[in-house]
């Protein structure tokens, strides 16, 4: 008895120092977070393997904890069912709050509502579960294809020949190709003389396999629209050994820091790409769910716009990583999104 | 039926069928895709296909030395993703050179083929078991060190230190260099690498008095053994080489993306399968062989090639991956019931 009465009052002081020094500079927080270490929230992943799915988590990292709250990570590692499941152990570890990354709609559409019974806060980043009272945190893929193809036209005019690395039924693509059609619809002298793509891994050697058969059946191609990154990569190992690296333009989605310096090569093909920082989406869920938890409204697409970032101004702002990114592009490193005054925001 | 095909003296049509049937296949495709696809005729689209199905074809010929003792290896892929992360890692975090990432890819490899001898032969754990559990083990393995990033020039470490290692010239020159042949810079180095392997690996398993060994240790190891043949270090050598040769294609997949990926390997495991057991069916062989592991690995490479280059989509590719495997299966089982490992 008396050593958890001490253990409490530990465990308070800390809790204390930390929400003041918090508060320092962030003003005062709403309720529950004037206690944000008693506040518990959950992150139930569906994916998890690779560079986006890290930074993703690492920004729900740094924002749970600039916001002194519990953070649990499930991972489900791309099993449906068990996700669901998960979701119910974080209902039964009496969570205040869960955000729910990626999923399909059948199996978490029933769990998320479980939640919502159960008086938890929920939000879901980039799965929908139609569910009127909570939020979709999503990175705007129709705005990343946009941006990449506006570009692709400011560089080559309105009548190009292109090749599309496309694979359908994959939810971001699938919203990618909505903008291409789009654009090509809009712009008559666009021709898209080829259309390839796999999700095969090593995804970039499969891609470039491909590539290099289509290029070689194709020569008149000049502009490649690979609107993710890794086939963009792959498109680029095919061209780079075609010996077309003058010829072709590619134009991605997505942005790594090995992206960053494919791009940055001697005359390299990758001219430009857009992205939304994945950490900067990891922050504004979390956020985001912070905001319902202290009995904020907020909008029911909660909507992370992305940059364009061309070789131009990786070479001109020698930019060479992911960090200089963030550092040189200030649109990059933070989202102005769900940021009410009292929000303490990860320190940079 | 067994016998008499022996004693005939003249091929009936069904034998000549069984023995030249496949490369007939073969020459059929490329005469279609050259007919009805421009470009495909070309020393360029020839050289592609190669190069597509180099890294595959040196895994197959890994997998075809294990099925020669009648063992299986199911890990090669991830040895192969194990030796793109593991080169990467040595060249940009350790920033060592690339002769000391090639190496310490051979010794992972020809480590994962002793630890997968030992599990089969000493611990006696059925072949498609250890090497599950060993594919397992490497995917698991190879993220570990970068909490599951990929490697790049440049990368920040988990630990926030920023990588100032990088893929030295020469070490990419193993996926990027082409050789003068003819043409000016046609042939890339993959393609070197997997013929000479090819050719190396056909010398060993077919003139070598240890390849014979083998194929004899494949058909009845019982009867190899009472014969006075070392089984078990025959079955150890085995899964040496299929570890090494993988790797190897893990270096070269490691020289071409300039980066170390995350990956399973799961489909080059699957398309070098394929690739050895296409190769049964060549030349009416009905057992593994180097020789039919190459023209399984180019058979699938020109239909890709050929798809691709008309437009077809992913999956009906996959369909047509099959649809071959099954017909070749079909040539070495039920047409083939002679001689052979049966």
């Amino acid at each position: 008895m008396k050593l958890s009465r001490r253990l409490f009052l530990g465990l308070a002081t800390s809790a204390m120092a930390l929400t003041s020094g918090i508060a320092s500079f962030a003003g005062e927080m709403p309720a529950p977070f004037d206690k944000a270490s008693d506040v518990k929230i959950a992150l139930v992943r569906y994916l998890s393997t690779g560079d986006f799915f890290q930074a993703y988590l690492s920004g729900v990292e740094t924002q749970a904890a600039a916001l002194g709250v519990d953070l649990r990570v499930f991972d489900s590692r791309q099993d449906a069912a068990l996700q669901a499941d998960m979701v119910d152990q974080a209902i039964a570890l009496g969570v205040d709050g869960i955000v729910i990354q990626h999923g399909l709609t059948e199996s978490m559409q029933a769990a998320a509502q479980r939640a919502i019974d159960a008086g938890i806060k929920v939000v879901a980043f980039d799965v929908n579960v139609e569910n009127p009272a909570i939020p979709q945190v999503e990175q705007s893929d129709r705005d990343l294809a946009r941006l990449a193809l506006e570009q692709a036209i400011k560089d080559n005019g309105t009548s190009f020949k292109a090749g599309y690395v496309y694979v359908p039924g994959i939810a971001p693509l699938d919203r990618r190709d909505e903008t291409w059609v789009k654009v090509k619809a809009a712009n008559p002298g666009i021709e898209e003389v080829a259309v390839f793509g796999t999700l095969d891994n090593p995804i970039a050697n499969s891609v470039a396999n491909q590539a290099r058969s289509v290029l070689q059946a194709n020569p008149t191609i000049t502009v490649m629209f690979a609107p993710y990154d890794e086939f963009a990569k792959g498109v680029k190992i095919a061209v780079d050994e075609a010996g077309l690296t003058d010829q072709i333009d590619i134009y991605s989605a997505d942005v790594s820091t090995a992206d960053i310096s494919a791009m940055r090569e001697p005359g390299s093909a990758w001219a430009a790409t857009a992205a939304t920082n994945p950490a900067v989406v990891g922050e504004v869920s979390v956020r985001t769910l912070a905001m319902l938890l202290a009995g904020e409204t907020v909008e029911h697409n909660v909507i992370v716009p992305p940059t364009l970032i061309t070789q131009k101004m990786l070479l001109d702002g020698d930019i060479k990583n992911m960090a200089d990114l963030s550092a040189k592009l200030p649109q990059f490193a933070h989202a102005d999104v769900s940021v009410p005054a009292w929000m303490p925001l990860p320190k940079r | 039926m067994q016998t008499d095909t022996h004693k005939r003296p003249k091929l009936g049509a069904l034998d000549l069928a069984i023995k030249y049937g496949f490369l007939a296949l073969l020459v059929g495709l490329v005469l279609f895709f050259s007919l009805f696809t421009e470009g495909f005729a070309s020393p360029y689209s020839a050289v592609f296909i190669f190069q597509s199905v180099s890294i595959t074809g040196i895994l197959a010929l890994g997998v075809t030395a294990t099925l020669v003792v009648d063992g299986f290896d199911l890990s090669i892929g991830s040895v192969a993703t194990t030796a793109l992360m593991l080169s990467s890692y040595v060249l940009v975090v350790w920033e060592m050179s690339a002769f000391a990432a090639v190496v310490a890819c051979l010794v992972m490899g020809a480590v994962v083929g002793l630890i997968n001898g030992f599990l089969i032969v000493k611990m006696r754990v059925p072949d498609l078991l250890a090497t599950l559990g060993m594919m397992f083990l490497l995917v698991g393995l190879q993220r570990i060190p970068t909490q599951g990033r990929s490697i790049s020039t440049g990368m920040t470490l988990p630990d926030g230190r920023v990588t100032e290692g990088v893929f030295p010239p020469e070490f990419l020159a193993l996926g990027r260099h082409r050789f003068d042949f003819f043409i000016d810079r046609l042939i890339p180095v993959s393609v070197v690498v997997l013929l000479v392997i090819a050719f190396l690996v056909w010398v060993f398993m077919e003139k070598t008095r240890h390849g014979r060994l083998m194929y004899a240790i494949g058909s009845n190891e019982r009867a190899a053994e009472l014969a006075g043949t070392n089984v078990n270090r025959y079955k150890v050598l085995a899964y040496v080489i299929s570890g090494v040769l993988a790797s190897i294609g893990g270096i070269l997949m490691a020289a071409r993306l300039g980066r170390g990926d995350i990956a399973s390997g799961n489909n080059l495991l699957l398309d070098s399968v394929a690739a050895a057991l296409i190769g049964f069916a060549v030349l009416g062989a009905a057992k593994p062989n180097a020789f039919g592991t190459i023209v399984g690995a180019l058979f699938i490479g020109i239909l890709l090639q050929g798809l691709t280059m008309m437009n077809a989509p992913y999956y009906t590719q996959d369909f047509v991956k099959g649809a071959v495997l099954v017909v070749a299966l079909v040539f070495t089982f039920a047409l083939s019931r002679r001689g052979g490992g049966h």
